[in-house]
């Protein structure tokens, strides 16, 4: 099985969207492109959510106070050791697994301890203004660092969570940082497993997570800095020698909490959006004039991803060719959600759906061979394509001509189609995707009994 | 009885034609919600029930089928072309 992008909630074939759970889904062969921010964890109106940030900053302080008593060496190696937390596939690693810092950086850090005065008395409140100070510390570490120290308490979240869903767990050993004790432990636990590697996967409460943290470097030289170029790490020395400016900054960040609110993995556009591109596409001809192929795919993939978003989780876009042609198309997965879902994933085994988008005035044999090819098994043999106009009769007959002969099923939604669903989404009289469905009802209609 | 039963039919058409014609002024390409939908089949059976297949609008028409999704225009045009007919049968038994 090849799925694209594959999750973990796929692998096992379970059927529920990123809207109905309280977690990030992981994928299985790379990361969540989000991270967990402290300070949504400060700011929650949850006082579990505090006492999670409080332990945080405690520990974390805990590296200062080893410092303070000459341990400096201990309070490296396990700024090390927590600086990395593959297990909940967070950031932006290719593989999932990313790397500790260096013992140079940790040191860095933990110098901070001994030359920040205010912060060698009183500690940090907001670890993450870390990044203001020091190069290379970046948001994948503030959320690594962080889910390193509440690992025990999102280990039984997962644990929760796949009791809840029916999510397969298996016995594993892992590292967790002891909050009584400050030192790691080994512990036995249950927890769903990456079914490629078997590597634990650790589930991450989704109200926890955004793109960039609240503090962060760019936000910060925005609002505390005259507009003129300036060397990075010549901003950090400063901000090492005058904190006073940092601590005002934080402030003024802590003032704009209201703000501050979690980020969701996919976006829908909005109405006024959608009826944008929907009036550009209209307009641009068919064929490559202008590039309007690319403007076509570009346009139909917003749009669509937004239409059937709730129903059908957005997985990727993908180029590929096919006999020399270069061929874009969309992948969703297929959560079986609404009824007709169901149908074509019992029906067609379709884990994932594809729509191949084609800029043509007028459909040819080619295109249908071109995705009937591509249909396997991740895939199902069900896939649509997205066009421009009504398919000549001889072609539409084609699609029902695959399905008689292969039980293949080959739907083709045009302008008109996406007009209609552009409407249903403005006025919420209809889900969007009933037109899919519509479509998908007429052809079996034309299909011989 | 009878009277009664047609009473209620003609006026519940009436309504809905009169709600529908409204959206379908502002929107005439817009579908039509399936709870609206499930009243307007329930008000269109029983108005069938009532009128003999010479009566009816169309032959081939007896209710909307919720997955074409018909838009706010359709329905208008089946709920005035069934208001009429209504009304010829009413004007029959004055």
């Amino acid at each position: 099985m090849a799925l694209i992008k594959p999750r973990l909630t796929d692998y096992y074939n379970l059927p529920f969207t990123q809207e109905e759970v309280d977690f990030a889904i992981p994928f299985l062969d790379e990361d969540i492109p989000l991270y967990l921010d402290p300070f949504l964890l400060w700011k929650s109106p949850s006082q579990q959510d505090n006492a999670l940030h409080t332990a945080i900053v405690n520990s974390f302080n805990h590296l200062g106070y080893l410092t303070n008593k000459g341990n400096e060496d201990e309070a490296i190696k396990t700024l090390i050791k927590i600086s990395e937390c593959y297990e909940v596939g967070l950031g932006d690693s290719r593989k999932r697994i990313g790397k500790p810092i260096g013992e140079k950086l940790a040191s860095e850090i933990i110098t901070l301890f001994k030359s920040i005065p205010q912060i060698s008395k009183s500690g940090f409140v907001h670890f993450e203004e870390i990044q203001l100070l020091v190069d290379q510390f970046s948001k994948d570490r503030v959320s690594d660092v962080a889910c390193s120290y509440i690992k025990s308490f999102l280990i039984d979240f997962t644990i929760d969570q796949c009791n809840k869903l029916g999510i397969p767990m298996d016995k594993t050993k892992l590292e967790v940082y002891d909050y009584k004790k400050h030192m790691f432990v080994e512990e036995e636990v249950t927890l769903p497993q990456n079914p490629e590697n078997r590597l634990p996967i650790i589930l991450v409460p989704k109200r926890w997570l955004r793109f960039i943290p609240w503090l962060n470097y760019d936000d910060y030289f925005i609002t505390s800095f005259a507009k003129e170029e300036r060397e990075r790490v010549e901003i950090l020395n400063y901000n090492r020698h005058n904190y006073g400016i940092v601590q005002n900054y934080i402030k003024y960040k802590e003032l704009q909490q209201l703000d501050c609110e979690s980020d969701p993995l996919f976006k829908p556009i909005p109405v006024l959006s959608v009826k944008r591109k929907l009036s550009t596409i209209l307009k641009l001809p068919t064929g490559k004039t202008g590039k309007a192929d690319k403007l076509y795919e570009d346009y139909i993939c917003q749009l669509m991803a937004t239409l059937v978003y709730s129903r059908l989780d957005f997985a990727d876009t993908q180029s590929r060719t096919d006999s020399g042609v270069q061929i874009r198309d969309l992948i969703f997965y297929n959560n079986r959600t609404y009824d007709f879902l169901k149908d074509i994933y019992d029906d067609y085994d379709c884990r994932q759906m594809v729509m191949e988008l084609k800029n043509v005035k007028a459909l040819e044999r080619e295109h249908i061979n071109q995705l009937n090819r591509y249909l396997s098994d991740q895939f199902g043999r069900f896939g649509i394509i997205i066009t421009r106009n009504q398919p000549p009769k001889n072609i539409y007959r084609n699609t029902i001509d695959l399905w008689s002969g292969q039980r293949r099923c080959i739907l083709i939604l045009t302008d008109q189609d996406i007009k209609l669903m552009c409407q249903l989404y403005e006025s919420k009289q209809r889900l969007p995707i009933d037109v899919i469905k519509r479509t998908f009802i007429e052809f079996l209609r034309e299909c011989p009994t | 009885m009878k009277e009664k039963v047609f009473n209620k039919v003609y006026a519940q058409i009436e309504a809905l034609h009169r709600e529908i014609s409204l959206l379908s002024r502002k929107n005439p390409n817009d579908g039509v919600s399936k709870f609206k939908l499930q009243f307007i089949n329930e008000a269109l059976r029983e108005a069938n029930s009532i009128l003999t297949d010479k009566q009816k609008p169309f032959v081939d028409f007896s209710e909307f089928d919720e997955t074409s999704i018909p838009t706010t225009s359709d329905v208008t045009l089946i709920l005035a072309q069934y208001l009429g007919c209504l009304e010829e049968v009413r004007l029959d038994h004055i």
